[in-house]
């Protein structure tokens, strides 16, 4: 059994060897035996690849001239397996080209059958290709993935979920040569068939002509972390193409993660690709349930849209008793039962574990609803949570157009604020004053939580103001979520909701920086539940 | 310092009126230019302050004159634009000279809201967020490598795309062998063919050849100052050692950069012995970090030796063939192909310069240096050479854990004091 990482494998070659084949692709783990070989801030894939060859013992690896971090790994694994071998690939196509790596080709298959004692039969190679089928590219508007290798647990249920064909630009996509013996020299042409399919990022050639000949609905676009090649592309589709594109960054270790199915499945109603849900008819009042991070809200409105009674509980360790506990008071607080509510529809992490719901929808579409229910001039949303900060851009109907959200870690949410009230010793109200006669421009450098909270500690213990402190602690949060805010073409009206929105002094900091007012709801945190809600009285329609 | 706080304040201010913030730039630089020539830095000797107007003129003439420019990254190979009187702006030096006036956060936060991605090298995102808020003057063409490091062929074709100049990427291949060195050549070819056009001149072969044996020349002089690195001590910062990556990669051929070899040399010459430790960086030192410009910025306590990336290509090109030359120069590099050619490097830098520390500052996001980290440790244990890594960010100081570094740092020469 040979391991590889690339579509420039050959791989028929490798089958031709009468071999079995097996493309890493690393699995939901820790890299705890990568760490010890590498350094961590490499590419997750890299390490996860590592992880997996160590852990399943595979003793023959064939690599390509990826990138940086595979030709490290090159390095690495020497004399930890029986067979390494690592293929030149060039960035260029062309006739020179086609010699060189077809030169490449030939002294792997040379390498490999002297590593077995035997020989490449060149028959058996033109039989193996020509029996390949070409992949048909579909003729209905289909999702394109693109960027870096993508999880095909994902693509299968995102088919599934929401019966769109997709079409994997990726790297780890399917689309191999059949009919590409034109020669005799069948070595030749399969090298250069190989070189000459669909260019990978790495290669010095333009991607964007080929996308226009696809019938295209939408563009997830995949980024890993520390991994230089996919970002460039993004950044140049996002301002020259017209199609709605998702960037995605994933690294490895929780491509099922809550994260990044919850922008997906924004993106999804985005596009207006709604899943199947349950109705039921007949009553008057509805709920929208927001089972967050920090607290969970529950609103219940009746047909014309009147908030009756609404609620708001921390988030226990288990979310869904939260929610029922939520969904009990708001009905209390609107002198209601359960059997008066006619549709419910939940929003936020916790979403899926609630029984009671008839249809799940993302926070990003409810805070969207619920902000242009509020005013209807709203055009860009800014949400600061407890973990999350998202900001979200609506049309004049109030459709969700783009957002973006923070990555992974607190920095820039409601916790972040939490934990560094705590560490200075103060209340939360104490934290969000707006400062205006400070005495030194404190700025907070550290992007991660635990190390600011250093950084705060440092600065009281030299005596720096508690207020220069928390103007500089507010005016952190505002720059990532103006940074944030830069990632989508945001105009007027603003407004801001979430948790964080009650923080005048991030308000009033985000305010200058953006030079525009933010409106904010007389209860900001209800946003979302008050979308889930509106959401749940058109369901019912 | 504060003058150059100040400075970069300015900058900071004008950066939504990119017009107003170039001026500011171009004015900056020209004062700098000026107050060099007058006011040199007493502290380090002749050739390192000739060094320093070298470099600023560089930048200066970009800005002056970006019609005669290119954009060039640090391996690319300059001899031609040298013989063809092109002037090379070398972007990483860019993004290291604005991050010197403070104002890189916010052409890294430029660069990230434009969809590039936060792990990538600051040395490039800086450079990027120059461009995406239109600090850049447009060249009239640029060149890249692919050798070495990813992140050049993304960011030199995202920016000529949005400033609509030629670019002609060199590719090189891991290998060095007959088929290879033809590979090159023929792009270099190719590149001239399409540099000549661009700016209406013609290559002049035998220039070409004068600017090599020039730089032959240099790197006689280059090991010569090597040879005397263990026993003297020169009074330099780490600021001044890269500073010295103009003269060993991007102008390197031309007639200052021999001068400036030359002064090297005397200067290590004169110099007085070494009392005490020496320090040899590999990868990059971090020029703006606190503590190291504290422990290593002039100090005669602990020395800095140098760091590798100056010494990377050592060999003599022939001047028979020279883009032949060139192209096996390029092909072999220490840091091209595999890991073990930049251990034989650190093996005889280690050999003539005989440290007595060896710190790796691990820049964010530079995956060909981070990756062979446990190769580098295996050598230095098997050396019995004490060998420091340490996280952080050359360019972006946000990256930065001051507290850390400082206890890392501080234990480290403790253990070598001790010893």
């Amino acid at each position: 059994m040979i391991g590889y990482v690339c579509k420039y494998t050959p791989v028929e070659l490798l089958e031709a060897f009468g071999e079995e084949t097996v493309k890493i692709e690393p699995q939901v783990k820790p890299h705890e035996s990568a760490h010890d070989f590498t350094h961590v801030n490499m590419c997750s894939y890299m390490k996860g690849a590592l992880e997996q060859i160590l852990e399943q013992n595979l003793k023959e690896i064939v690599l390509v001239n990826c990138c940086d971090s595979i030709r490290r790994l090159n390095d690495i694994l020497k004399n930890k397996v029986d067979f390494l071998h690592i293929i030149d690939l060039p960035r260029k196509i062309n006739n020179e080209t086609d010699r060189l790596f077809y030169r490449q080709i030939e002294l792997f298959a040379k390498a490999y059958g002297e590593y077995k004692g035997t020989r490449l039969k060149t028959g058996r190679l033109k039989e193996i290709i020509q029996s390949r089928r070409k992949e048909q590219i579909p003729v209905e508007k289909s999702l394109v993935i693109m960027g870096a290798r993508f999880e095909k647990n994902i693509i299968k249920r995102l088919e599934e979920t929401y019966g769109i064909k997709t079409i994997n630009l990726t790297c780890s996509g399917n689309n191999r040569l059949s009919d590409t013996i034109t020669e005799n020299n069948v070595l030749f042409s399969y090298a250069v068939a190989l070189l000459r399919s669909f260019p990978c990022m790495r290669m010095v050639s333009d991607r964007r002509a080929f996308l226009q000949s696809l019938p295209v609905k939408g563009i997830i676009y995949n980024t890993i972390k520390f991994c230089d090649f996919y970002s460039f592309e993004y950044a140049n589709l996002k301002k020259t193409v017209n199609t709605p594109i998702l960037k995605v960054e994933t690294d490895y270790t929780d491509s099922e993660s809550g994260q990044l199915m919850n922008r997906i499945d924004a993106f999804m109603e985005m596009l207006e690709t709604k899943s199947v849900s349950r109705k039921t008819r007949g009553k008057r009042f509805f709920a929208g349930i927001d089972s967050g991070s920090t607290s969970t809200n529950a609103v219940i409105i009746d047909a014309e849209g009147q908030i009756m009674g609404y609620s708001n509980v921390p988030t226990g360790a288990k979310a869904h008793d939260s929610a029922q506990k939520a969904y009990n008071l708001a009905l209390k607080n609107a002198g209601l039962t359960k059997e008066d509510i006619s549709f419910t529809v939940a929003t936020g992490y916790g979403r899926i574990s609630l029984p009671f719901a008839n249809k799940i929808t993302t926070e990003i579409s409810c805070h969207g609803k619920g902000a242009y229910f509020l005013d209807r001039k709203v055009r860009t949303i800014i949400d600061i949570g407890g973990q999350d900060s998202k900001v979200i851009r609506l049309d004049e109907k109030g459709n969700v157009l783009d957002f973006a959200m923070n990555d992974k870690c607190s920095a820039g949410t409601g916790r972040f604020l939490d934990f560094m009230a705590k560490a200075m010793e103060i209340s939360l109200e104490e934290m969000s004053q707006v400062i205006l006669n400070y005495h030194k421009d404190i700025v907070i450098t550290s992007m991660c939580t635990v190390f600011a909270e250093s950084e705060v500690i440092s600065l009281i213990a030299h005596n720096t103001e508690v207020k220069d402190i928390i103007r500089g602690l507010n005016r952190s949060v505002a720059t990532r979520a103006v940074s944030l805010l830069n990632r989508i073409k945001h105009t007027e009206k603003y407004m801001m909701t979430g948790g964080v929105a009650k923080n005048k002094g991030v308000v009033y900091e985000i305010e200058q920086k953006i030079g525009a007012k933010l409106l904010i709801p007389s209860d900001p945190q209800i946003t979302g539940a008050l979308g889930a809600a509106i959401f749940a009285m058109e369901s019912s329609d | 310092m504060n003058a150059i706080k100040s400075y970069g304040n300015i900058i900071t201010k004008n950066l939504s009126d990119s017009k107003k913030a170039l001026a500011y730039l171009k004015l900056g630089l020209n004062i700098a230019g000026v107050y060099l020539s007058l006011f040199p830095d007493r502290k380090v000797p002749a050739s390192l302050q000739f060094l320093q107007k070298i470099c600023v003129n560089s930048i200066k003439d970009y800005f002056n004159h970006p019609d005669n420019s290119m954009w060039v990254n640090i391996f690319s190979p300059t001899e031609i634009l040298h013989a063809m009187g092109v002037n090379p702006l070398f972007i990483e030096a860019y993004s290291g000279f604005l991050a010197g006036i403070s104002i890189e956060g916010q052409l890294i936060d430029a660069a990230e809201a434009a969809g590039i991605s936060n792990s990538l090298c600051s040395f490039h995102k800086v450079f990027l967020g120059s461009g995406e808020l239109n600090l850049l003057k447009k060249c009239k063409m640029s060149i890249t490598t692919s050798m070495i490091c990813d992140g050049n062929i993304g960011t030199f074709r995202y920016l000529s795309e949005k400033y609509q100049t030629p670019l002609y990427i060199l590719d090189i291949p891991y290998e060095y062998n007959k088929e290879n060195v033809n590979y090159v050549k023929n792009q270099l070819q190719e590149m001239i063919r399409n540099i000549e056009e661009i700016f209406g001149r013609k290559l002049d072969m035998d220039r070409l050849k004068e600017v090599i044996a020039r730089e032959n020349q240099s790197k006689e002089l280059l090991k010569k100052y090597l040879e005397n690195l263990a026993l003297k001590n020169l009074s330099t910062s780490m600021t001044y050692e890269l500073y010295m990556l103009f003269a060993s990669h991007v102008f390197l051929g031309r007639e200052e950069t021999l001068s400036f070899y030359r002064m090297l040399l005397e200067d290590i010459q004169r110099a007085p012995d070494r009392r005490g430790k020496g320090i040899f960086f590999i990868h990059v030192p971090p020029l703006f970090e606190k503590n190291f410009i504290k422990y290593f910025n002039f100090s005669p306590e602990f020395s800095i030796l140098g760091f590798d990336l100056n010494y990377d290509f050592l060999d003599e090109i022939e001047l028979r063939d020279p883009l032949e030359g060139i192209a096996r120069k390029l092909l072999l590099n220490s840091y091209n192909g595999s890991f073990d050619r930049k251990i034989a490097l650190i093996d005889m830098l280690m050999e003539k310069t005989r440290p007595d520390g060896v710190i790796h500052f691990c820049h964010f996001g530079c995956k060909q240096a981070l990756g062979g980290i446990y190769l580098l440790q295996r050598y230095f244990r098997e050396k019995n050479i004490p060998f420091l890594t340490l996280d952080g960010d050359v360019i972006d100081k946000k990256n930065n854990q001051e507290g850390q570094t400082k206890t890392r740092l501080e234990a480290f020469l403790e253990i070598i004091r001790n010893r």
